[in-house]
């Protein structure tokens, strides 16, 4: 039998329509139940009827059965003296009562689904559609629904794949929103941490300018009346005294006195923007793939310190013990991403003032170890599995794109390593990084 | 303890910000200085203080929040909000939950400071001085009318649906038929979208600010721009900010606390010292908008 969709023109419009059994109907006029059954031999022959397998047998509307090619066959034209037999009596006595017979609104799917149930095989007979009221419509050819359902199949593929494409492309967007949210909020952060010591530092150091005229004119005066009492010049002394009187009155000895209190502040402030300038070089280190052997502890170092503004925010104690790491192969500015990514979350997951994130590392079986614990609220038994899911989030709209874990867990597998996370609800959460003391090249095979 | 002083708190929670600032203020104010706002509000609550400055982000509360605690405390302290980063968030809060005075960020131009509180506690020394306010004079009868400027008329649309059927709801598609409006008569609200195809809406709100004072404006935009809204709280005392598409909710309440402050101000004058601002740097309006704005000036003095 020619399978090609174009010699039936059923099958194809029925994946353009409404995906029902309509677009399959064969309009084929019924046997009426007076019809002999060598009368229903000829109808077969009617070219029209060319693809049936059975015919119906239709009585005022009401299907009453269906005689099937395979029946005639067997029981009149094959068997001896069958014509003689059955010739002249009703096709109803032949027929079989008990068609398949299926409503114009099924669904291809569906009909696919009743047809495997229902037929017997080898399939000796098609079925009969009814419209909305139960009355004959029409034929329907089993091979025509096969093959409709063979096409959604087909389209149905490509759909799914367009989708996983759309879903692809939109995921790398995401990707990309979700490393600029995390940049915004380290910007953000560190805006607030370099302009407040920035504001004391400058507010100091224009004060002490301000300062610095009375002071200077008051020891200006001081050396004139050394000069004129050394040179004994009587006149030019007591002018002199007046000067230093005046100069000493516009002076202010308690701000002069904070003074040195001022500087050290503004040093210290100094230093503290110094430091932050070289963490963030530290941090945003552009990544040598792989090549750089890093001190973990140093990475952990920056990412506190980065993550500072989120852990004072919130009141939260740090501690870090810190195992023997040998250096370790990895790309460093993906790993901080992990971190910050890490310390971020377990500093959020605190809502009390008594809280304390602590990190731990060590050696275990050719794996660094990175463990960063947090007393936080934790995560609840049935979110817990859920967590590295790409786009899930409990946190509220816009507060996250739900990405952060699943790019831990992507970077983290780049690596050859592996995160998991614990949690007990009130108790708080743990996330354990491994990675692989040898880096880039343990990771060489999959 | 008592001073001639105005009474200056300042709280932060970097020390060396507390320090630093209290040597440049300590000449002209009796300066408290604390880390903590558990204290700080213990001295609003036991004697007068004149203005509060606050660092927005700190351990255990947000400046906004402290300020909006010290409103209730202390209605007549001026409050003014000292931030390091000034993310859009806590603006939009510094202008719809704290109603601050000034909005200022770090590392903070001295000059800049010192006028900013010699002004604010010029008026809440003046606040304190006065008898405290009368209890509530009755609300007019009818409340003011409202003014809307988008060049978009649903939002007009959406006003008159909010507020009761005898409140008059004009509506004006450019800043000069806005000003137009505002000369003919008092409005005690403006709505204002700040996003506009051809004029300086902002420019305009913060000049009216100076001419009628006593016309509350709510900004409103999709636009959430940290920076300009930082502009409208300093030159422009904006009450209120909406992000649009605009919510019903939010957008009554806001109108019903903007009438409410309209009424109040007409009944207490002295309260508008309150809403003085800053000298906008530049504005780009024409001639005939400032024309404008020069008789609704004239007018507002006469009202007034």
């Amino acid at each position: 039998m020619n399978t090609s969709p174009s010699s039936l023109p059923a099958a194809p419009a029925a994946v353009a329509g409404d995906a029902a059994l309509a677009a399959l109907l064969i309009p084929a006029t019924p046997l009426t139940p007076r019809c002999s059954v060598a009368e229903a031999g000829e109808r077969f022959l009617d070219p029209a009827h060319a693809n049936l397998l059975s015919l119906p047998i239709v009585d005022a509307g009401r299907v009453l059965g269906c005689i099937t090619r395979h029946e005639l066959m067997l029981r009149v034209y094959m068997a001896p003296y069958g014509r003689e037999l059955h010739g002249r009596r009703p096709v109803t006595t032949l027929m079989n009562a008990q068609p398949l017979s299926l409503s114009l609104a099924t669904s291809i799917e569906a009909a696919g689904q009743l047809i495997g149930q229902r037929l017997r095989r080898p399939i000796t007979e098609d079925f009969v559609l009814t419209g909305a009221d139960g009355c004959y419509a029409g034929m329907g050819i089993v091979l025509d629904v096969l093959r409709a359902l063979e096409i959604r199949v087909g389209q149905h593929a490509q759909e799914l794949e367009h989708a996983y494409r759309r879903l692809k492309a939109s995921q790398h967007r995401l990707v990309q929103s979700e490393k600029l949210a995390t940049l915004g909020q380290l910007v953000a952060g560190l805006a607030h941490e370099i302009n407040t010591p920035l504001g004391y530092v400058q507010n100091n150091l224009a004060m002490t300018r301000d300062l610095l005229p009375s002071a200077d004119s008051l020891v200006q005066a001081g050396s004139a009346v050394l000069d004129a009492a050394l040179g004994e010049d009587a006149a030019a002394l007591e002018s002199s005294l007046q000067q230093l009187s005046a100069a000493r009155a516009a002076f202010d000895p308690a701000m002069f006195a904070d003074l040195t209190a001022l500087l050290d502040d503004t040093l210290h402030g100094v230093g503290q923007i110094a430091d932050l300038v070289a963490h963030l070089k530290d941090f945003s280190r552009v990544d040598s793939a792989h090549a750089e052997a890093v001190d973990l502890h140093g990475l952990i170092d920056a990412a506190l310190r980065i993550a500072g503004h989120l852990l004072k925010k919130n009141n939260v104690q740090v501690r870090c013990h810190y195992g023997q790491i040998p250096p370790l192969r990895c790309a460093p500015a993906q790993i901080n991403q992990v971190l910050l990514n890490l310390i971020g979350n377990a500093a959020q997951a605190i809502d009390h003032d008594s809280g304390m994130v602590t990190i731990r590392t060590q050696t275990l079986g050719g794996y660094a170890m990175i463990a960063v614990q947090d007393n936080g609220r934790g995560i609840p038994p049935d979110v817990l599995p859920r967590i590295f899911e790409p786009f899930f989030t409990t946190k509220p709209v816009g507060q996250g794109t739900g990405l952060g874990l699943s790019i831990c867990q992507q970077i983290v597998q780049s690596h050859g390593g592996r995160i998991a996370a614990t949690s007990a609800p009130e108790t708080g959460t743990r996330f354990v990084v491994a990675l692989p003391l040898a880096g880039a090249a343990a990771r060489s095979a999959p | 303890m008592t001073s001639a002083k105005p009474c200056v708190v300042l709280i932060d929670d970097e020390e060396r910000i507390l320090r630093s600032l209290a040597l440049l203020l300590r000449s002209r104010y009796e300066v408290l200085a604390s880390t903590d706002p558990v204290q700080v509000l213990q001295w609003v609550r036991s004697r007068p203080v004149h203005v509060v400055v606050s660092d927005q982000r700190m351990p255990a509360i947000t400046g906004v929040a402290l300020l909006r605690q010290i409103r209730e405390h202390s209605p007549r302290s001026m409050r003014l909000l000292l931030t390091g980063y000034a993310d859009l968030a806590a603006v939009e809060a510094a202008v719809n939950e704290g109603e601050i005075f000034r909005f200022l960020e770090k590392p903070w131009d001295a000059l800049r400071l010192q006028d900013a509180i010699a002004t604010a506690a010029q008026i809440a020394v003046a606040d304190f001085a006065d008898t405290p306010a009368a209890p509530a004079v009755a609300a007019p009868a009818a409340a003011a009318p409202v003014l809307v400027l988008d060049e978009d008329p649903l939002t007009a649309t959406l006003v008159r649906s909010l507020l009761p059927s005898d409140c008059l709801v004009a509506t004006a598609a450019t800043v000069e038929a806005a000003l137009a409006r505002l000369e003919e008569q008092e409005f005690g609200v403006i709505l204002a979208e700040l996003r506009h195809s051809s004029d300086d809406v902002i420019g305009a709100l913060k000049l009216l600010k100076q001419a009628s004072p006593r016309t509350l404006s709510i900004a409103c935009s999709p636009l959430r721009d940290g920076r300009l809204l930082i502009e409208l709280i300093n030159q422009g005392q904006v009450f209120r900010f909406l992000p649009k598409p605009l919510g019903r909710e939010l957008l009554r309440r806001a109108l019903l606390a903007a009438l409410e402050r309209h009424a109040e101000l007409r009944s207490e004058p002295q309260r508008l010292r309150r809403h003085a601002v800053e000298r906008p740097r530049e504005v780009s309006l024409s001639g005939r908008v400032l024309d404008y704005l020069r008789r609704i000036r004239d007018q507002a003095r006469l009202r007034a």
